[in-house]
């Protein structure tokens, strides 16, 4: 069953004159991370909410057009039972955290405390999520001192506790350093492995080119191409939705250019370093 | 070793959270309900011995319950800034017959020191009914033993946040207001000059806390904040034993008789 | 009192964003009041958080954000407790004046001080005589003391003392409501139980959360 099935979607906020999103028709499947790319104000945002029901629940607008969320329409989902089903991580650090726990370890535990979780069950998932994330150090630290990439962590972990099988991810490292970003990824493609479904909102296209498995890319509100990451990083419409491509490709492009094409378009680092070895390897050769 | 201190701190949340003192580790109801009954008698009982009598019982308690040197030093301070002057003013302007001396127009009577003396010290007594509640219950505990008794956890997050907002925005606060000074704009010399920083300071910071509530919401749906289901609690009161709500009922009858005393004329 | 008791209700029925607004509110009282003594302002400024909320949320949130700022500083300084309903009515008065549209004007925002000013000024100095005999134990029992001293009888020396105070208090107070509400972006008024009175719109029939969430959308065409 497809995670989320758009046709022909358009909302516009309450009190705006243009469409956030216009002629959107997109089917996102299960058990994949499906990265979403496009400039600022291009509407990925609203497509993440759109996906869990904040819009139009809690930003009212004008929705037209048909959306089902795992096989049911948007509009008949409790809303309380849709935030529980879709985990949703932000990108900024310092909202998500409630303020009102004394530990990271009380801060995770939130949720599944609202969700009336039995106390022995609660402390099992928070000690798994803990030793998953690798934020041990932090359990006993007051989550409002903490850093950024360190309530970033705890946001992840306090949304993967709640073991919901779809989470979507809103440009989670637009505010934390490489090294935090690099952490987020690392969160990400565990979750994938444990065969999560996720939506996925980044700008840092290199690392799209690494996780993401489906790729759509927006502009001004519409699709401009969607589809396996490979294609749509490979394809012209993404330089075209004036969203940057991965640096290895652009390299690729540029050898194309000059008339000495990769067999195969690379899209991450390590698929370069393998065409490029394997063009000195050729070329020592055919010395 | 990290891994050592996980399971710890996972073992800590298995048991009822005790902070290892008699006093404190009392329902934080029971322990109001028998401090407010201890003022409400300091007030209804004539004389000067009674409330004078709660505040040192206070001050005992306050030992009893290991904040005894940093509650005597801030009720001693209440008593200076507060209670002081209560006695002051009125020792120095209420009339009586017996005079004591006069100074310009005030005389200091008999009755006004008397007057002065029982006002500050009821008022002392409930001021530090208060004091000493919030120094041995932490408003987490008060509003977990709230919600325990069916009080709404959105109750618990407008208190529990409201102090964490103040902390945030004061903190943003006084970044905005050092950044002001850097960018040379007078936050010191005359009152006009003083008055003209606060503007610039605070109305984009209030702006924004407000602005920011939004994220707050959204984000703390996703953490089933508005989930129908009855919540759970990770952290655990100790049980409060019969005997405990027993003696809050015996604090709050003795009170309560004190009260009905004074008014039908028994004391 | 269940997980829906009273007060859950009362926050559900003021709308999803309003249970946020609230800490909010005290916060900015706290800190409005912190900076004003940081830069030896001679003023309290410790109510724009209770007209802020109550011009924005309404009467009761109003209300509700003044009486916990008051418990709270309570909590160090027990004697203020006695000015709680003080509070509560600034919270109730910013709701109704904000039904109004009083904010939307500068001038009536302006005004507004005065109402505030003579609630603080006269039921203040009411509270201090009732409660503490006309001499509370605070700088403006000195004040009053002193003119007491000068041959001024106690009532009317509370008078004197309160009113000019809360003058000088509720002017900055307004006009500071004032600016902050110009700058609220319209997505969030569309959120705030009274946003439809800045956004110049009716008075919506349900409050809005109990309004269905999608009235909105369904009045639209769909396919």
């Amino acid at each position: 069953m497809a995670l989320a099935s758009l046709r022909d979607v358009r909302f516009t906020y309450a009190y705006s004159d243009r469409p956030a999103l216009d002629g959107i028709t997109l089917e996102i499947e299960s058990g994949m991370v499906h990265g979403i790319v496009g400039l600022n104000a291009s509407g990925k945002t609203t497509l993440c909410s759109l996906i869990r029901g904040i819009v139009p629940h809690f930003h009212k607008g004008e929705l037209e057009g048909s959306v089902e969320i795992l096989g049911r329409d948007l509009l008949e989902w409790d809303p309380a039972e849709l935030s529980r089903t879709i985990g949703c991580v932000f990108d900024n650090p310092f909202t998500q955290i409630s303020g009102i726990r004394e530990t990271v370890f009380e801060e995770i535990a939130l949720g599944l405390e609202n969700l009336g979780t039995p106390r022995a069950e609660m402390i099992e998932r928070v000690e798994r999520v803990v030793e998953q994330l690798g934020i041990e150090a932090l359990v006993r630290k007051n989550p409002n001192g903490l850093s950024g990439g360190q309530r970033q962590k705890v946001a992840f972990a306090s949304i993967i506790a709640m073991d919901a099988d779809v989470i979507v991810i809103d440009e989670p490292t637009s505010q934390l350093d490489p090294d935090a970003t690099d952490a987020v990824f690392g969160i990400i493609a565990d979750l994938k492995a444990q065969g999560k479904s996720i939506v996925l909102v980044e700008h840092k296209i290199d690392l799209l080119a690494e996780y993401a498995d489906r790729l759509t890319v927006l502009r001004a509100g519409r699709i401009v191409t969607t589809g396996a990451a490979r294609d749509v990083l490979t394809s012209d419409e993404l330089i075209a939705a004036e969203v940057p491509v991965p640096e290895v490709t652009e390299l690729s492009r540029r050898l194309d250019a000059i008339g000495r094409p990769f067999v195969r378009t690379p899209i991450t680092s390590a698929e370069a370093a393998a065409a490029v070895s394997a063009r000195i390897q050729e070329a020592s050769n055919a010395h | 070793m990290s891994t050592a201190t996980l399971a710890e701190v996972a073992e800590t949340y298995r048991h009822p959270e005790s902070l290892g003192n008699f006093l404190r580790d009392r329902n934080p109801i029971t322990l109001l309900v028998a401090l407010v009954s201890l003022a409400v008698v300091a007030a209804a009982v004539p004389g000067l011995i009674t409330p004078f009598a709660v505040c040192a019982v206070f001050v005992l308690l306050a030992f009893a319950g290991g904040v005894g040197p940093a509650y005597t030093a801030t009720y001693l301070k209440l008593w200076a800034v507060v209670g002081f002057i209560l006695f002051l003013l009125r020792a120095l302007l209420l009339d009586g017959e017996h005079v004591y001396f006069t100074f310009g127009n005030l005389q200091v009577t008999a009755e006004g020191v008397y007057e002065g003396l029982r006002f500050a010290a009821v008022v002392m007594a409930i001021c530090g009914a208060v004091t000493l509640f919030f120094a041995l219950v932490t408003m987490r505990r008060l509003m977990l033993a709230l919600e325990m008794r069916g009080v709404s956890p959105r109750a618990s997050y407008v208190l529990l946040a409201s102090f964490q907002s103040m902390t945030d925005l004061g903190a943003t606060a006084k970044v905005v207001l050092d950044a002001q000074k850097a960018r040379g704009i007078e936050t010191e010399g005359g009152l006009i000059t003083r008055a003209k920083a606060f503007f610039p300071v605070l109305a984009p910071v209030f702006l924004s806390a407000m602005t920011a509530t939004e994220e707050r919401a959204i984000a703390l749906d996703a953490r089933a904040f508005n989930s129908p289901a009855a919540h759970s609690h990770l952290v655990q009161l100790p049980r409060t034993a019969t005997w405990e709500w027993l003696a809050a009922g015996l604090f709050a009858a003795v009170a309560t008789a004190c009260v009905m005393g004074r008014f039908l004329g028994w004391l | 009192m269940a997980s829906n008791g009273y007060f859950a209700r009362l926050l559900r029925g003021y709308g999803r964003l309003t249970i946020f607004m609230i800490p909010i509110g005290i916060a900015i009282n706290f800190v409005g009041g912190q900076i004003a003594l940081l830069l030896k302002l001679p003023v309290y400024l410790d109510s724009i958080g209770t007209i802020l909320v109550g011009a924005t949320c309404g009467s009761l949130p109003g209300a509700l954000v003044g009486l916990l700022s008051n418990a709270i500083n309570s909590i160090t300084s027990p004697q203020t407790f006695a000015y709680g309903i003080l509070s509560v009515i600034f919270g109730l008065l910013a709701g109704w004046f904000g039904r109004m549209g009083w904010f939307r004007s500068f001038w009536l925002s302006l005004l507004s001080a005065i109402p505030f000013a003579l609630v603080g000024g006269v039921l203040g100095a009411l509270i201090t005589i009732w409660v503490f005999g006309g001499l509370a134990g605070d700088g403006t029992g000195i004040v009053i003391g002193t003119l007491v001293a000068l041959g001024m009888d106690l009532t009317t020396a509370n008078f004197a003392a309160q009113m000019p105070m809360d003058i000088l208090d509720k002017v900055p107070t307004v006009l500071i409501v004032y600016a902050i509400i110009r700058g609220i972006p319209k997505r969030l008024f569309v959120k705030l139980p009274l946003g439809y009175v800045y956004l110049g719109k009716p008075a919506p029939k349900l409050a809005p959360a109990t309004a269905p969430a999608t009235t909105e959308q369904q009045a639209g065409p769909r396919s």
